[in-house]
């Protein structure tokens, strides 16, 4: 009886269970699903990271490449990252050029990477006006179940702090590239940005890390993005106004989970050796 | 260059295998919540993810749908961290297309597919990691998301290539021995009945040694049969006597 209110009436069933401060899955209102971080699962990639959060699943790769700085720029490399929202991972997406959500998403980690100074394009110069590198970090969403912003996110810090690059000289005076495959240096990630996302249900409560029926019943969204003790980003594309208090509790609970995915992240990346 | 030989006078195989050895085959199904039907299958270090939706009502246009069988729609994709050099498009190249069009065929062959017609079945297919033998490694992972689905099947289709090196026919081969210009061919069966499915062969290769691959890259697929079919009926089994005992309260 339960599976078929749930289908017809998705608001009246989640109301029974919220009005009792419990979600359908048994969390409480401000409770997080379960992580699980894997670093380094591709090998062909510079650096890579899956992360699963309840059942969402999201993989990134790094790949480098070479190229020739711009001239405005000469020591700025080039950090591209893409998030890609595949039919695979649901049935609500289509086959076909990157819908908008993906180009959102697409853009916000862009955005975080330039805002959160985590890695500085500068970092990647090998030779100022000649040589520079560029990282595409290309995230895949698998199993699209809810909040693939924050667990995007976790997947890319993780799969920065996991790549390495060989080491290029360029020969001053002949311009030739040589690479040294044997010498591999660790990018200079200096820190951590976490996202946190809540929804609002019913113009009223306050819902974290949301599932994808959360999400399709949400009237509202806050994204916060933290790093250390830091406010890195907020976003709330619109929906339910909240007020300087929710927005002020919401922050609180975001720097505590920044704290603790990043003790995730530090733990597993100590458990690779590579 | 006694190192790079494809098969040393030992008759070894560059990564240490027999001429007719398997690589590793790890595989997991049912591993996402919203497909109908998803696996995971590793062939030494190929990684493939499969995921099956359907199935459903056509999507898209209604003038594609066929009113004496279901309609199958493929998609083969490659992340494009999954080769050494970074890949320009996931999808949508003549490579990734023509792979799209031979997973739709083999499969095409191998669903009852009278049994839903005006509906669709959706096959994705992603790459996560490649080291030679990619259809081979979609087709086993996507028949694994079938069964996985409950879709209806003739058989399984197990899919494995071969090639034929220093006059010794090899099977399953890797990514070095793929691109060192021999020829390679590939072959899809249902392995119960022995049937060929999908044969494709690049490469020139005398005619009389085509037979011996065959029969070599055959002997695989039972192999690779025999892994996959254990498993998932080990897993089946469990599943009927957790069932049982649930039912019996």
């Amino acid at each position: 009886m339960a599976e078929e209110i749930r289908i017809v009436q998705p608001k009246e069933y989640y109301k029974r269970f919220l009005e009792k401060d419990v979600r359908p899955d048994n969390r409480e209102l401000a409770e997080f699903r379960p992580v699980v971080l894997n670093i380094g699962c591709v090998t062909t990639a510079e650096g890579s990271a899956l992360i699963k959060i309840g059942n969402t699943t999201v993989i990134c790769g790094v790949k480098a490449e070479l190229a020739k700085p711009d001239a405005d720029q000469p020591k700025d490399g080039f950090i591209v990252p893409n998030v890609e929202l595949p039919p695979l991972c649901s049935s609500n997406f289509r086959p076909g050029p990157p819908g908008e959500q993906a180009q959102v998403l697409s853009q916000t980690m862009a955005d975080v990477i330039a805002d959160s100074q985590c890695l500085l394009s500068e970092s990647l110069c090998i030779c100022p006006g000649k040589l520079v590198w560029v990282l595409h970090i290309d995230l895949v969403c698998l199993d699209y179940d809810g909040n693939v912003m924050d667990a995007c996110m976790v997947a890319l810090v993780s799969a920065l702090r996991n790549t390495v690059l060989p080491k290029v000289t360029v020969d001053e005076e002949t311009g030739d590239i040589q690479t040294d495959p044997t010498t591999r240096v660790p990018l200079q990630v200096t820190c951590c940005p976490v996202a946190t996302t809540f929804i609002v249900f019913d113009n009223k409560l306050l819902l974290v890390d949301p599932t994808r029926e959360e999400e399709s019943m949400a009237t509202g969204a806050v994204t916060i993005v933290t790093e250390g003790d830091n406010l890195c980003s907020i976003y709330k594309p619109g929906g339910t106004p909240l007020t300087e208090n929710q927005i002020d509790n919401c922050i609180e609970r975001a720097f505590t989970h920044g704290r603790e995915v990043c003790r995730l992240i530090e733990d597993t990346l100590l458990s690779v050796d590579r | 260059m006694a190192g790079m030989e494809l098969l040393s006078d030992q008759g070894y195989r560059l990564d240490g295998r027999k001429p007719n050895e398997l690589r590793r085959i790890l595989f997991k199904k049912g591993i996402f919540k919203q497909a109908d039907g998803s696996a995971y299958l590793e062939q030494g270090n190929t990684k493939v993810l499969a995921a099956v939706y359907g199935p459903h009502e056509i999507r898209g246009s209604k003038s594609r749908a066929r009113h004496d069988k279901v309609l199958i729609n493929c998609q083969y994709s490659m992340a494009t961290f999954s080769t050494q050099d970074r890949k320009r498009r996931p999808r949508g190249d003549r490579k990734s297309l023509e792979m799209t069009t031979h997973l739709k065929q083999t499969f095409d062959a191998v669903i009852l597919t009278e049994l839903y017609p005006k509906s669709q079945i959706d096959i994705y297919v992603e790459v996560l990691q490649s080291d030679g033998g990619n259809y081979c490694a979609s087709v086993n992972a996507a028949t694994l998301a079938l069964i996985d689905a409950g879709i209806p099947m003739k058989d399984y289709v197990i899919a494995c290539s071969g090639s034929y090196i220093k006059d010794t026919p090899v099977v399953d081969i890797n990514n070095l021995e793929e691109s060192s210009g021999g020829n390679e061919v590939i072959m899809a069966v249902l392995p119960r009945c022995e049937q060929i499915v999908f044969l494709e062969m690049n490469s020139r290769l005398h005619e009389d040694h085509l037979s011996p691959v065959m029969d070599q890259i055959m002997a695989g697929c039972r192999d690779i049969f025999a892994v996959l079919n254990q498993k998932v009926q080990e897993e089946l089994c469990q599943k009927a006597a957790l069932d049982k005992l649930v039912d019996s309260g």
